[in-house]
């Protein structure tokens, strides 16, 4: 294909980004300059600076921030274990069978975000479901405060997000020569070492893909924790992006929540910058 | 991996699975049960198993005010509803185009729904589900439409440019909604676009676009090169030999990634929720329901998220394989 050919083709998807993300970036760069609240969003006022100095002042974002990391900590490998191993266990059955499991596992990730948080809040209700199985368990009432807010915000988390991993796995698993097993089985090893042996290695590079989006996924964490922290407003379990969110929306501070998803923009760029690295040299050596 | 064959291993195998199908599911079967109970029996602390089912539930969610016993709206729109969906099912079996039979159906449903408030007097709710129908059919035409043509054209070219383009718009992928919905805000709030449908279209198109044209190109990729080669001989340019022979054999693939648009946009809570005020979809609209204090809401919120859910489940029944392989494209591959 021309380079003309390839213009006129890809110039519409190109201009929409241009304009409509590459644009509001560098706005939002602007925006995070000035000093703006919904009553002077026509004039707003130029204060450099200081909204950053004021965010890494303000301990309600160390506390949301430091919320998103523990989120991260355990949502992320959790869904890469119990991703992995569903995956092995879905490996064993077909046909039929088989595609009525993924249906099913597939569910929790296909629906809506925020009606899917609605459910599982439905659960834990004072009339819920689990609230009335946990208390008959511990013989304790179920509390909402903060820990066990964050506690089902970092549950709903791995149940929502884990049905991704399992398809993934799946997928790299059916691509696995059987020859590879084959020769393991006649070497005599058992089934726990050919996982450690054999299907580990061969879906690492899946794993890196997995944990690399997942980070990154983790991070913008949103809907969920919006729904959730609404149990009790008293204790609002926020992370980084709800934070934005309410610096935003309810204390009206633009400027400053610009100058948030800013910071957000360049820590999520940490993560991806290597991983951009990766893909570019890859794109290059299939040219 | 090699299959467990021994009859105790072939059980612990369906066993790990029915449980995780178990804990997939408790949510949605709570909630389901919660929503066709009355009031007294969703508030019982020990929780209710066997009660008498209500749709009161459902009918206080979508309609206002009831039609006359005696008249027959309802089976009125009952009957045109199921004529149309049975001339879908089968359109195979009719003497006619069967795309003239679908586009047919799709019109006929959007009359239906716009019949609907003029017979019955409907609650909010239904405007809601109207307004997110609008968004989502509007973003996944734009976005496949300016989607295909720059897939195709990443997939075919070669340059430095292409290679460009991918990595930013990955990139941009991987970046938060907020980021770019503030400033979307800000523009909206100058020029008095908030709170319509068109705003919350085009930003969704925009951070949906990056996305949309990885998992589009990935789909041109294994469309054979000679094929548009050989189109191009018999004397037609690009776009003709493009539409004319391109896409129908990549039809599969875009079928996928519109139906990955089409959750997107169905799914979108935090770009609506900023954009509009009153003209809500779905996610919004219910999100609002829960957050008041007012307990006797619970079973109400329980019925409209059961509405609200059975348009997807009705999607991943007939698209099951589409979506699996959308799922594993982006990922095998990438």
């Amino acid at each position: 294909m021309k380079r003309k050919t390839f213009f006129a083709f890809a110039s519409p998807s190109i201009l929409v980004m241009l304009l409509l993300m590459v644009v509001p970036l560098l706005m939002a760069l602007w925006l995070a300059m000035q000093y703006m609240t919904f009553r002077n969003i026509t004039a707003p006022e130029f204060v450099g600076l200081r909204n950053y100095i004021e965010i890494l002042d303000d301990p309600l974002f160390w506390r949301s921030f430091n919320f998103t990391a523990l989120y991260i900590a355990i949502v992320v490998p959790s869904w890469v274990v119990i991703g992995f191993i569903i995956a092995l266990f879905l490996d064993q059955v077909s046909g039929l069978v088989r595609g009525v499991y993924l249906s099913i596992f597939l569910l929790p990730f296909i629906i809506v975000p925020v009606i899917g948080t609605i459910m599982f809040k439905q659960l834990w209700e004072p009339s819920g479901l689990l609230t009335w199985i946990y208390q008959e368990l511990t013989g304790t009432r179920f509390r909402v405060n903060e820990t066990s807010v964050k506690t089902l915000i970092i549950i709903f988390g791995i149940w929502y997000v884990t049905p991704f991993t399992i398809v993934v796995y799946f997928a790299g698993l059916q691509t696995l020569p059987a020859e590879m097993i084959e020769a393991a089985s006649i070497d005599g090893a058992s089934r726990l070492q050919k996982i450690r042996h054999i299907v580990i290695p061969y879906v690492s590079s899946l794993t890196v893909f997995i944990l690399l989006f997942s980070i990154m996924d983790s991070y913008r964490v949103f809907d969920s924790v919006f729904v959730l922290s609404e149990l009790n407003p008293q204790f609002k379990a926020d992370t980084v992006m709800t934070y934005t969110f309410l610096t935003a929306m309810q204390f009206q501070r633009l400027g400053k929540s610009n100058a948030m998803a800013i910071l957000t923009v360049i820590g999520i760029m940490v993560v991806l910058v290597p991983f951009l690295y990766l893909m570019y040299k890859e794109q290059i050596a299939e040219r | 991996m090699d299959r467990v064959n021994s009859p105790a291993g072939r059980v612990f195998v369906h066993f790990v699975l029915v449980v995780f199908a178990v804990y997939s599911l408790v949510p949605f079967f709570w909630t389901t049960l919660q929503s066709f109970k009355t009031f007294k029996d969703a508030f019982s602390r020990v929780p209710v198993f066997i009660f008498q089912p209500t749709w009161k539930n459902y009918q206080e969610v979508w309609i206002r005010s009831l039609p006359d016993a005696d008249s027959s709206v309802g089976y009125f729109i009952l009957m045109a509803a199921v004529i149309i969906t049975c001339l879908m099912l089968f359109a195979r079996y009719i003497p006619l185009k069967s795309t003239w039979i679908y586009i047919g159906g799709l019109i006929g449903y959007g009359l239906l729904l716009w019949a609907i408030p003029q017979l019955v007097y409907m609650q909010k709710y239904y405007k809601y589900f109207i307004n997110t129908i609008i968004v989502t059919v509007f973003t996944i035409l734009t976005s496949i439409s300016i989607g295909c043509l720059a897939g195709y054209a990443l997939a075919r070219y070669a340059g430095m440019a292409a290679v460009v383009i991918l990595i930013a718009a990955l990139a941009f992928r991987a970046l938060p909604r907020l980021a770019f919905v503030l400033p979307y805000f800000w523009i909206g709030s100058l020029t008095n676009l908030l709170d319509t449908h068109i705003l919350v279209i085009i930003a969704l198109v925009a951070v949906n676009q990056p996305f949309t044209i990885w998992m589009l190109r990935s789909f041109f990729m294994d469309v054979p090169k000679d094929l548009e080669e050989s189109a191009m001989v018999d004397g037609a340019n690009r776009l003709t030999s493009f539409l004319n022979v391109i896409v129908p054999v990549a039809w599969p693939g875009i079928i996928s990634t519109a139906l990955f648009t089409l959750l997107l946009a169905y799914n979108e809570f935090l770009l609506v929720r900023v954009l509009t005020q009153t003209n809500w979809t779905l996610p919004v609209a219910i999100s609002r329901y829960t957050g008041a204090e007012d307990p006797a809401q619970l079973t109400l919120a329980a019925a409209a998220s059961v509405s609200a859910t059975i348009p997807i489940i009705v999607v991943i029944l007939f698209f099951q394989k589409h979506l699996v392989k959308g799922l594993s494209a982006g990922a095998v591959k990438g």
